[in-house]
């Protein structure tokens, strides 16, 4: 006899089965690009990733100074939760954004497609958004997000399976959405995208898997593709002399634009970062300088066509991705940007035409090679025989991380998290698959006799003004402020709050599990907060392996001055 | 040595794999049965999925979309026992309680080409099996494919 069945109804939305209300005030409809360019005249909000188009990760914001910060306290913590997911990876379910403020709204990306709004007073959550990215989409480096863009009314992020979608600020819900990525070559997306005028621009990921990495943009409003800017060229285009002739290491080269460009509004520039060749390790499959590997591309934003580079590390052995930010500053009347290389080096260039005016080493062990002060590159070791382990210093996972260095205008010092930490690479060759991981090396990241600082330096000179020493690389980036006040996460979970002048310790904060992330300052009906995203995901493995079982932890938390 | 001389063998002739409290405690993942969403002329696409009396297990365990889209799923719990599922969904994850022999629906979106996981989060039923895959077949558009000549795939 057949069972009756009871009527179970229609699935709900999970957010339904919460107190998110689904709704968010309005304050995104007036965000322009006029109002982005002018981002630090409005110091309440941080409008953008970098806080500013110039990537100084400054805030004008002064109540937190010196003189109190002694007393700094959490005002709320948001913690949404890192389970609901499958994926037992260590480098997962962690924060790696920098949270955007508009006029007292938060707007933060988490790990596995989460996008979130938030009373940035309270730390309520208004709504919540999360895309589905395949169990099996090729990541290198956890299931992470470094942030949103918020214009027009909509906030924009890109997903692990390789979109850019547009959400409507006030509910999160989709406006449009694109597919630019390939998954099936093995690419993914995890920048934070950047509004410049009418568009949206984006960078894709999968260095590691044999791709030729792009920029794109795409209509704010309509999401029409713009551009594509492929930063490893075909044969025939320009710098295509610096791979091999025959074969097709060009079409595998890398060059992954993984990190948010800054943007220059007066030269209409922008520039973006770019990453390892590929295979990471094997230079012998695409001798030459490999153009735009391990580079800073300047990039006109309306055609996305390339104006000029600078390569930091040509034909790269070392898996040294130059994607570490580009630093508009000027000095001297000249129009500079500051830049801290996986390669152990600080370059400061006159952006207007990537020429070097300075480079010298920032951390106490290169031994990789050599880096005049004329740029000239003299290599010492690397993987080069087949079967034979060599140590090198900076490891793969570089002096600096992706994570930001940051810039006082007040001080005119640069700001930076160093890690020193080496690795063992051991070539071995292996044949190109389409999505498998194209290392051509075993590696081995150092363990032990390892060391960390955030450090300032003087780019007038190169030289370090201060450290603040750790028995651990430094893993998180830096935030600087007008109250005198350089702040960092540690892989231990201490959050410091450091005199930009001295370096000297003034107040320090246990937030339970590592750094990995973006804080970011704004404020809201007179009150300053430090909005620190924690959890200790990504690449743990590559850039601090003596950590991987620290607490993993996914939380954000604001700080302020008691009432 | 070599796996063969090591005795291995295929996972499905474990004996018991595909039962509750036989081989192990659950029933591993990897087991059951596979089918097809059936699709509609405008690309939505549906599918029924039951849960089958005191097994712990979706059937089919494996759902095929022929690609990225809507799906319309019917859900029957046909055990002596509650259950509920959590879906993925592009947007925000769906959720329906089950309680024994029970019928629901859901409207689920996903992208493709990929496989998703979805589960039975209560009382550890997942952990005993209760573990669905969605298998999103399907290239990836040609307006995001790189412009590079065709690849040598594994």
């Amino acid at each position: 006899m057949a069972t009756q069945l009871i009527d179970a109804g229609e699935a709900v939305d999970f957010s339904s089965l919460s107190s998110v209300p689904g709704k968010a005030p309005d304050v995104a409809s007036g965000v322009t690009y006029e109002r982005i360019l002018n981002a630090r005249s409005e110091p309440h909000n941080w409008l953008t990733y970098y806080g500013a188009y110039d990537g100084k990760r400054y805030s004008p914001l002064n109540q937190i100074n010196k003189g109190n910060v002694s007393k700094l306290r959490p005002a709320w913590i948001f913690q949404p939760g890192a389970a609901m997911g499958i994926i037992p990876g260590l480098g997962t379910y962690a924060f790696e954004a920098s949270p955007l403020v508009v006029d007292g709204v938060m707007f933060v990306s988490g790990w596995d497609g989460y996008v979130w709004a938030l009373d940035a007073r309270t730390g309520q959550e208004l709504w919540r958004y999360k895309h589905e990215a395949p169990f099996d989409v090729s990541l290198c480096c956890g299931n992470v997000n470094r942030g949103v863009a918020v214009a027009d009314g909509k906030v924009f992020v890109v997903t692990l399976n390789g979109r850019i979608l547009a959400l409507d600020a006030t509910t999160g819900k989709v406006v449009w959405n694109r597919v630019y990525c390939d998954v099936r070559a093995g690419e993914s997306a995890t920048v934070a995208p950047l509004v410049v005028k009418n568009l949206v621009i984006v960078g894709s990921s999968g260095g590691e898997f044999g791709v030729r990495g792009h920029a794109d943009a795409f209509d704010l409003k309509t999401g029409e593709h713009a551009w594509r800017c492929y930063m490893v060229p075909k044969p025939g285009e320009p710098g295509s002399e610096t791979w091999p002739a025959d074969g097709e290491a060009w079409a595998r080269g890398g060059a992954n634009p993984w990190t948010t460009p800054t943007f220059d509004p007066e030269l209409n520039l922008l520039y973006f970062n770019t990453g390892n060749p590929c295979p990471d390790f094997d230079g012998d499959v695409r001798p030459g300088d490999n153009l735009y590997t391990d580079s800073v591309v300047a990039v006109d934003p309306d055609t996305g066509q390339i104006k000029n580079h600078y390569q930091y590390t040509p034909h790269d052995i070392w898996d040294y991705d130059s994607t570490m930010e580009n630093i508009l500053f000027e000095m001297d009347g000249r129009k500079c940007s500051g830049h801290f290389d996986k390669n152990g080096y600080f370059f400061v260039l006159d952006r207007t035409d990537c020429s070097l005016i300075r480079v010298a080493p920032f951390v106490d062990r290169i031994t990789w090679g050599e880096i005049d002060e004329k740029g000239n590159v003299t290599v010492r070791v690397g993987p080069t025989k087949e079967g034979e382990p060599v140590h090198f210093f900076p490891g793969p996972a570089g002096a600096k991380e992706w994570t930001h260095a940051a810039y006082n205008p007040d001080t005119g010092l640069f700001y930076v998290p160093v890690q020193d930490i080496g690795a063992t690479a051991t070539l071995r060759r292996r044949m190109f698959k389409e999505s498998i991981p194209y290392w051509g090396a075993a590696v081995a990241v150092d363990t032990t006799d390892y060391a960390g600082s955030i450090s300032a330096f003087d780019p007038k000179t190169g030289k370090e003004t201060w450290r603040f020493r750790r028995d651990v690389p430094m893993c998180s980036s830096v935030l600087t402020t007008a109250g005198d006040l350089v702040f960092a996460g540690e892989p231990d979970g201490m959050f410091d709050a450091l005199d930009a002048r001295s370096g000297e310790l003034l107040w320090q904060f246990q937030c339970g599990n590592g750094h990995h992330s973006s804080p970011s300052s704004y404020s809201v009906d007179g009150q300053q907060y430090i909005a620190v995203p924690t959890g200790w995901g990504g690449w743990v493995e590559g850039f601090l392996p003596g950590r991987l079982g620290n607490p993993h932890g996914a939380a954000l938390i604001a700080f302020a001055l008691p009432d | 040595m070599p796996a063969a001389q090591m005795g291995a063998f295929p996972v499905s002739e474990i004996p018991g794999i595909d039962k509750q409290n036989a081989a192990t405690l659950g029933r591993l993942l990897g087991t059951g049965r596979a089918a097809y969403a059936e699709a509609y002329a405008d690309g939505r696409m549906r599918a029924t999925v039951r849960i089958p009396v005191d097994e712990l297990t979706f059937d089919p365990r494996v759902l095929i979309m022929p690609h990225g889209g809507e799906l319309e799923l019917e859900l029957i719990n046909e055990d002596d026992n509650t259950h509920v599922v959590l879906l993925p969904s592009n947007g925000d994850r769906k959720f329906i309680g089950l309680v024994n022999h029970s019928r629901g629906r859901a409207r689920i979106e996903l992208d493709g080409p990929g496989h998703y996981f979805y589960y039975g989060p209560f009382g550890n039923d997942e952990g005993r099996g209760l573990v669905g895959v969605i298998l999103v077949q399907g290239e990836t558009p040609p307006e995001a494919r790189l412009d590079r000549p065709p690849q040598p795939r594994p």
